[in-house]
């Protein structure tokens, strides 16, 4: 009984549905071309399609377990031999293999990206290749379907009707459009031939959810060309910087403000900013974590923030070389003090202003102190490094160095992506496409009323099994209910077919 | 308020545990009365007569229903003390991924009658109010990344009901397993489990989708990239990979039964790390 069952599936599956999906062999000119035609059949294959996405998932999981190398430390060799001897103590051995096979950096490898590039291509085929057997199934269903086919049909059912053939055939289209199925008749001498359906536009949710990623790709691509990113971009109080990149803008920091809960964890962090485009002020708001602003495409988010210290630096004749706020954004290696510097070309010196450890007393620099190391700008080297007390000038080398006072900076991350609005519309397709197909999926019933010759009417319901799911309680339902329209109980009347899949 | 969310929460966890021993009893006691036979299989459901089995078995979804009401009080008046939703650090987090799988459990028990999954799936979420117990429980007020009431309750709530469902879907693919030649005969038939497994699977792929997606949005709101490789990100996605593969393999390549059963235990696993990775690997998302 159930070894018969598997071939009616088969058998029905043949006679029911075009042949379309996956096996068919492309025509038309282009491909009678063998290579193509071998090329274009190796990415129909949805072994294929099954194999790139459990080697991306399995690269993308890589990617999770293992440390990443951030993009600014692995474009500079140098840095990234750094990172590597930190990796080794935490890697060992595994270090240089996962370093050949590009696992410190995967996301931005060639053969990550070739991979999803595979995999577009074998979405992008696989849809064309789908696209006329389910414009078949959804525009051209067949109504009338042979005997055979309501014998072998995984769900089939045999119901007599005390009516006349045309009378039930009425009703039985009358159950199925109550039931939310549309409904197509065909009638001949002899028969009334039914299709019913529902959901059919559900089939099209598989375009919509497969084109939505390389949509979404051709969306990051577009940020990358189209946009830019600075994601340290640090403005101090009441300074004012060029955000560049092509821009005519630049921004100014009026204000910092950080605040925190009464039990320890920060609540608002915002900065107070004005935006000039060519020198002329075009807006000004307040930013939050949670609301950024934006201008002309251009975004400004709040990313981070620090202590700044304003110094004051005049050369041997008391001239002022520098007299700014210098944000202290970085940390040292040692200590983890915050650290920042200015260049003075004018003098060939660079300055490096180091603030003590906050939370803890520094030994090495006490509180409303910094200390100002002094180098050459060409070769590097230390000229003198004093420690300076805030408001007390100090001579240091050749110059004099004043620590005014202490504000904030603001960090911000400075985003153009034209190619975001892009990867919204798709992931509302993408949704769209994966609501229809599996919260409203398409089914398929077929009917066929033949007239007796004394007078009354042989109804046969037939459905198609599907080779994801059992319809066996929507056909059960579906059969009530016709049976129910034509004057028989729910319990008797009619030899049914079907049951589990197997 | 915050005291009577604490009173729900033990509500719940005796309201379960009590559940689960009388499923126990149901499923066992049944069993070896063999009340279940198989010539029952041309329906979803393994219920047959009345007996003490199945009163025993009554009640326990009976309360099932009581747990997940009295769940479902315990965050509501956490959500009234806290003023947010309940989804600020791994406590919250805990309760709400208990919520999602009693929640969706019981959708199927009530719309398939397959009160057996219930055996798998309630000692998940009890496991998990088990865990929530052990993490601080203080209400946390929101840091500022957090601060955006709609994305916070919409995000997490979708991606609770994507668990939930994975839950599901594990408990079926772990009975698939121990049924997979029909053996057992007060088990219900191995296709039914596989088959309620992959609607599991159709009801949490386009939510675990959507999670994603709202998150990728609410990146790009508050850090201004809607994907930066955050470990939590990445493992969402892999989650959401080898779900994808699992529905291309059964819908497209007919895999069934054992092959695909144990792609949904390694779905769940990615669940499981996509939930609590963020403890082990820090990144963006580590708040709790």
């Amino acid at each position: 009984m159930e070894t018969q069952g598997v071939r009616a599936v088969d058998g029905a599956e043949a006679l029911a549905s075009p042949p379309s999906a996956g096996r068919a062999r492309p025509s038309g000119r282009l491909w009678e071309l063998d290579v193509l035609g071998h090329v274009w059949r190796f990415f129909t294959s949805v072994r294929l399609a099954l194999v790139l996405i459990l080697i991306l998932a399995a690269a993308v999981l890589a990617g999770t377990l293992l440390d990443q190398a951030p993009p600014s430390v692995f474009a500079d060799p140098a840095s990234y031999d750094q990172w590597l001897e930190r990796a080794r103590t935490k890697y060992g051995f595994w270090t240089d293999i996962f370093n050949f096979l590009q696992l410190f950096n995967i996301f931005h490898t060639l053969w990550f990206k070739l991979i999803i590039g595979l995999l577009t291509t074998n979405i992008i085929i696989c849809s064309l290749n789908r696209w006329k057997g389910i414009k078949t199934t959804v525009f051209g269903a067949r109504v009338r379907m042979s005997e055979t086919f309501f014998q072998h049909a995984r769900y089939n059912a045999s119901l007599a009707a005390a009516m006349p053939m045309t009378t039930a055939a009425e009703r039985v289209r009358r159950a199925l459009a109550r039931s939310h199925y549309r409904v197509r008749t065909e009638t001949d001498g002899a028969s009334v031939a039914i299709y019913a359906d529902r959901n059919r536009f559900s089939r099209f949710g598989t375009f919509l959810s497969h084109l939505s990623i390389v949509l979404i790709l051709a969306g990051t691509v577009v940020g990358g060309v189209l946009g830019f990113k600075d994601p340290e971009f640090i403005v101090a109080e009441g300074a004012t910087r060029e955000v560049g990149m092509g821009t005519a803008l630049s921004v100014k920091l009026e204000h910092f403000a950080d605040e925190y809960w009464l039990e320890g964890p920060p609540k608002d962090f915002r900065s107070e900013l004005v935006i000039y485009e060519n020198g002329q002020e075009v807006k000004r708001g307040t930013i939050r974590v949670n609301s950024p602003m934006s201008y002309k495409g251009v975004r400004f988010h709040q990313a981070f923030f620090g202590q700044t210290a304003v110094m004051k630096v005049t050369d041997a004749s008391s001239a002022v070389i520098f007299d700014e706020a210098v944000p202290l954004a970085w940390q040292t290696r040692e200590g983890s003090r915050p650290v920042g510097s200015f260049d003075l070309s004018g003098e060939n010196r660079t300055v490096y202003v180091i603030g003590p450890t906050s939370g803890e007393n520094d030994p090495l620099i006490p509180a409303g102190e910094m200390r100002v190391e002094v180098y050459r700008g060409d070769t590097g080297s230390l000229v003198a490094a004093e420690n300076v007390s805030q408001g007390t000038p100090k001579a240091i080398g050749d110059l004099n160095v004043n620590f005014v006072r202490e504000t904030r900076f603001t960090g911000l991350k400075v985003v153009k992506d034209p190619g975001v609005n892009i990867i919204w519309v798709a992931s509302a397709l993408m949704v769209l496409g994966l609501v229809m197909l599996f919260y409203f999926p398409h089914r398929r019933m077929w009917a066929l009323c033949k007239a007796l010759p004394d007078g009354k009417a042989e109804v046969r319901l037939g459905m198609t099994a599907q080779r994801d799911v059992s319809l066996t309680e929507e056909f059960k339902r579906l059969r009530e209910r016709v049976g129910l329209a034509l004057g028989i109980r729910p319990d008797g009347g009619g030899t049914a077919g079907g049951g589990d899949d197997v | 308020m915050s005291e009577l969310s604490d009173y729900a929460f033990v509500a719940t966890v005796a309201a379960l545990s009590t559940a689960i021993l009388l499923y126990l009893v149901y499923v066992l006691g049944a069993g070896s009365l063999r009340a279940f036979s198989l010539a029952d299989g041309g329906s979803l459901a393994t219920e047959s007569a009345n007996g003490p089995y199945t009163t025993a078995g009554r009640y326990g979804t009976i309360l099932a229903v009581n747990a997940f009401a009295f769940l479902t009080a315990s965050l509501v008046f956490r959500t009234i003390a806290s003023g947010h939703g309940p989804f600020a650090n791994m406590y919250e987090f805990s309760l709400a991924f208990a919520w999602g799988a009693l929640a969706l459990y019981l959708y199927f028990e009530l719309r398939y009658r397959l009160r057996i999954l219930g055996l798998l799936v309630l000692p998940i979420a009890l496991g998990l109010l088990v865990y929530a117990t052990t993490v601080p429980s203080d209400i946390t007020p929101l840091v500022p990344a957090l601060q955006n009431d709609l994305l916070l309750t919409v995000h997490v709530a979708v991606a609770i009901i994507a668990y939930g469902a994975f839950a599901l879907a594990f408990g079926a693919a772990i009975l698939y397993l121990v049924q997979r030649r029909d053996s057992i005969r007060w088990l219900p038939r191995s296709t039914v489990l596989d088959e309620m497994g992959y609607k599991a699977v159709t009801v949490g792929f386009p939510m675990m989708a959507l999670v994603i997606i709202l998150g990728a949005l609410w990146a790009d709101i508050a850090w201004g990239t809607y994907w930066s490789w955050d470990p939590k990100e990445t493992a969402s996605l892999v989650t959401l990979l080898i779900y994808g593969g699992y529905l291309h393999a059964r819908v497209l390549r007919g895999w069934r039964g054992q092959r695909s059963a144990m792609l949904l235990i390694l779905g769940f696993a990615a669940t499981l790390f996509t939930y609590y990775g963020n403890l082990f690997f820090g990144g963006l998302h580590s708040y709790g």
